[in-house]
């Protein structure tokens, strides 16, 4: 299944403009995604991702290289090509773009009427669609009257009514809170594997990265290894520690990574486990929220690279005070979200284990 | 397609307010494109009126006879020249002049009339006058009145329907009205009377009897006009003109139209109603598409192309030409039954005027929705992620 990946790009470069004005956006992407792989491709804003997608997507042809979409070379491709491509990808816009004056059940059909279903099918496949989503009731009214969640849930009903092989989302939790985001992708996520669609998810939004079977991370139109990203976003920890003294940044780099850990055992990282990280890395470190935001999506990171803690940042020394501290805030985190679940204890028991932490052994006391 | 989602009807109704606005602004400028052509289609009808109330085949005139009001006379031999060749049945002489009437009520009020006169012997007026009208005018100094002239002329219609004698000076010369026929004005006739070629010179004795106007041939049945018509000119000296029907009432027409600006002023007020629509139209799908222009965006993004969206913007464009054209269809034909008792030209709102106009309406709209279209181009899928 190899050679017939759906999404295959090789040496993948574009640039905006002509001559001196010329800007390169994307240098040398080269990616391979298989069927019922769900990828994020995260980085910061400006870094290429739109442009990535919309190549992907047969909205621009390619200047360099190779963009395969279903076996289909995109590859300066023509007008016909590249709207061939796109009927049959499954497109989730940022601000669910769809269509004011017709009724939701209209909007989806449209996808479908592109592939020539109409009448009574067509009507069936979009109830039914409605339905997954969970709109059936919703069916006959215009977008102004649903709420954002709801609508960005018509535009993934419409993106996948006609079962695409192939589906693209730019930022589609971008307008939403929390919680409808959550459940978009959600939703992205049990439609995508029960259709087995590859999925590319561009966004900025860490809270949904543990979704992805895999994340590209994008800088600069450079495609880095999350392990490279990990590793530069690790100095740039230390150095955002080294404003304190110097020799407590290396425990400060554990603990919170430690901390980030146990907050993602069980999944995902609900708001009152990221306010108990909040305090207390606030409380130890004076770190701002922010800065916290940035440990919690760089210990995501590190959780998907698997590389260990003690490769990047060496065992802290810990004194008594230290190691009592350690253990009841990893307990404080597990417990800020009402319960403490059996993944978040294995999690603080390998924690444990990893600094020399034990239950009722102090390694301070010989 | 079949079955598929109508949108571009769809897009238009989601806003009513801009919808009304369009097809109240395509409904005036289908009332204005009604009413210049239909009066310059009035002009053609009423300038031909006599044309086609005079019964003849062929008819015969001086060359240098632009339009029947101010006819230039020929001599009277050539139409006696025809009457010579087969298939010829007759050929009745007619004298025609403007001549000054005066209001038989208030005699200080004068006013030109047309004076046509014809031997009564003779065929050619049977449809304008009864076989008893055509007896009256044999009596000297007897006309018969139009009573569908205008009203400048004064009350004769109310005081011969009263049953009382009128009489009128034409030209310094008193004569009794002893009758009415129904022709009608026209843009260069405001009305007529009828007499015989003797009372005609009677009025006007300046006039020679050799010299008329018009000749009307009447041919035998089934003889061929045009060949006929090919025959006598063969023979005759060519300072005479012979015509057909149809050719006659071109060569009224053909004045009218070209000659005189009339004809251009109702075709540039029908042109100025097309270009105000067109404007109108344009305006209202031009910003239709430019609210919609992320909708098109994305729906190029999903796989549509640019043929469909293009076929959206003409639906659209169609639709206001029918929904412009009925309410305009409505206003025009009350206009016209309005006008026509106003004015006495025949305004009538004929089947195929009204398929010219919804012709233009449609082109217009069409025409409209071509130039909102270069907007669509701007509708790039690229932007929407």
């Amino acid at each position: 299944m190899a050679t017939d990946a759906r999404i295959a790009l090789e040496e993948v470069s574009y640039s905006y403009g002509k001559g001196a004005l010329k800007k390169q956006i994307l240098f040398d992407i080269g990616t391979r995604i298989e069927a019922g792989q769900i990828v994020i491709l995260t980085g910061p804003s400006g870094s290429g991702k739109t442009t990535l997608l919309t190549l992907i997507g047969a909205l621009r042809s390619a200047q360099n290289g190779s963009v395969k979409v279903l076996g289909r070379e995109l590859l300066n491709a023509g007008e016909k090509v590249l709207i061939k491509a796109r009927r049959q990808i499954g497109y989730i816009f940022q601000s669910h773009n769809l269509l004011d004056s017709l009724t939701i059940h209209q909007n989806v059909q449209m996808a479908l009427q592109l592939g020539g279903v109409n009448g009574r099918e067509a009507s069936n496949r979009v109830t039914e669609v409605l339905n997954r989503v969970g709109l059936a009731e919703h069916e006959h009214k215009i977008p102004r009257e649903l709420s954002g969640g709801q609508k960005q849930r018509a535009g993934i009903a419409r993106a996948l009514v006609s079962r695409p092989q192939v589906v693209l989302a730019d930022e589609p939790t971008a307008s939403l809170d929390k919680q409808s985001g959550r459940d978009v992708v959600q939703l992205i996520q049990d439609l995508a594997r029960e259709d087995g669609s590859a999925v590319i998810l561009v966004t900025h939004d860490n809270r949904i990265l543990d979704i992805a079977d895999r994340v590209l991370y994008l800088e600069d139109g450079h495609m880095k290894s999350l392990t490279e990203a990990v590793s530069e976003g690790t100095s740039r920890m230390l150095k955002l520690l080294e404003k304190h003294d110097p020799n407590t940044a290396n425990y400060l780099a554990t603990f919170s990574f430690a901390l980030a850990r146990i907050a993602y055992a069980d999944g995902e990282v609900c708001e009152s486990e990221r306010n108990e990280m909040r305090r207390i890395l606030h409380e130890v470190a004076k770190l701002e929220p922010a800065e916290v935001d940035f440990i919690m999506e760089l210990s995501m990171m590190l959780k998907r690279t698997k590389s260990g803690l003690d490769t990047r940042i060496s065992n802290p020394a810990l004194d008594k005070d230290r190691a009592e501290h350690f253990r009841d805030s990893l307990y404080a985190i597990a417990h800020a979200d009402g319960n403490l679940s059996s993944e978040e204890l294995v999690e603080i028991e390998a924690i444990a284990a990893e600094f020399g932490l034990t239950q009722n052994t102090n390694p301070a006391s010989d | 397609m079949f079955g598929s989602i109508p949108l571009g009807w769809l897009q238009l109704k989601a806003q009513k307010l801009r919808l009304v606005a369009a097809i109240m602004g395509i409904t005036f400028a289908v009332i204005l494109i009604f009413v210049q052509l239909e009066f310059r289609e009035a002009l053609f009808v009423s300038a031909v009126r006599y044309h086609t109330a005079m019964d003849y085949d062929l008819a015969m005139l001086s060359p240098k006879t632009d339009f029947m009001v101010s006819s230039k006379q020929f001599p009277r031999t050539r139409l006696y020249q025809a009457l010579g060749f087969d298939g010829v049945e007759s050929a009745t002489a007619v004298y025609m002049r403007l001549v000054s009437w005066r209001n038989p009520v208030d005699p200080s009020n004068a006013r030109n009339i047309l004076a046509i006169g014809f031997d009564p012997a003779e065929p050619g007026f049977e449809r304008l006058l009864g076989a008893e009208q055509i007896e009256a005018i044999k009596i000297p100094d007897q006309v018969i009145f139009d009573r569908r002239g205008r009203d400048e002329y004064g009350p004769v219609r109310e005081l011969m329907d009263a049953g009382q004698p009128v009489s009128a000076e034409i030209n310094d010369r008193r004569v009794a009205i002893a009758g009415m026929y129904q022709v009608g004005t026209s843009f260069g006739l405001d009305g007529g009377v009828i007499t015989s070629d003797l009372n005609f010179l009677r009025i006007l004795p300046t006039r020679k009897k050799s010299a008329i106007d018009f000749g009307l041939i009447k041919l035998e049945p089934g003889q061929d006009a045009e060949e006929v018509q090919a025959r006598i000119l063969e023979d005759i000296p060519q300072d005479v003109r012979l015509l057909t029907r149809k050719e006659f009432m071109d060569l009224e027409i053909q004045y009218w139209n070209k000659t005189t600006p009339i004809g251009y002023i109702f075709a540039f007020g029908a042109v100025m109603g097309l270009i105000v629509g067109l404007i109108i139209v344009y305006q209202i799908l031009f910003a239709d598409v430019q609210d919609h222009l992320k909708e098109y965006a994305t729906l190029k993004a999903m796989g549509y192309t640019h043929g469909y969206l293009r076929n959206v913007v003409l639906q659209q464009a169609i639709i206001l030409a029918v929904l412009g054209f009925l309410p305009g269809l409505g206003v025009a034909h009350l206009v016209f039954t309005r006008g026509a008792d106003a004015t006495r030209l025949p305004l009538e709102m004929s089947v195929e005027s009204a398929l010219t106009v919804f012709g233009l309406t449609v082109a217009m709209c069409a025409g409209s929705g071509m130039m909102a279209l270069r907007k669509l181009r701007a509708a790039d899928p690229a932007e929407v992620f």
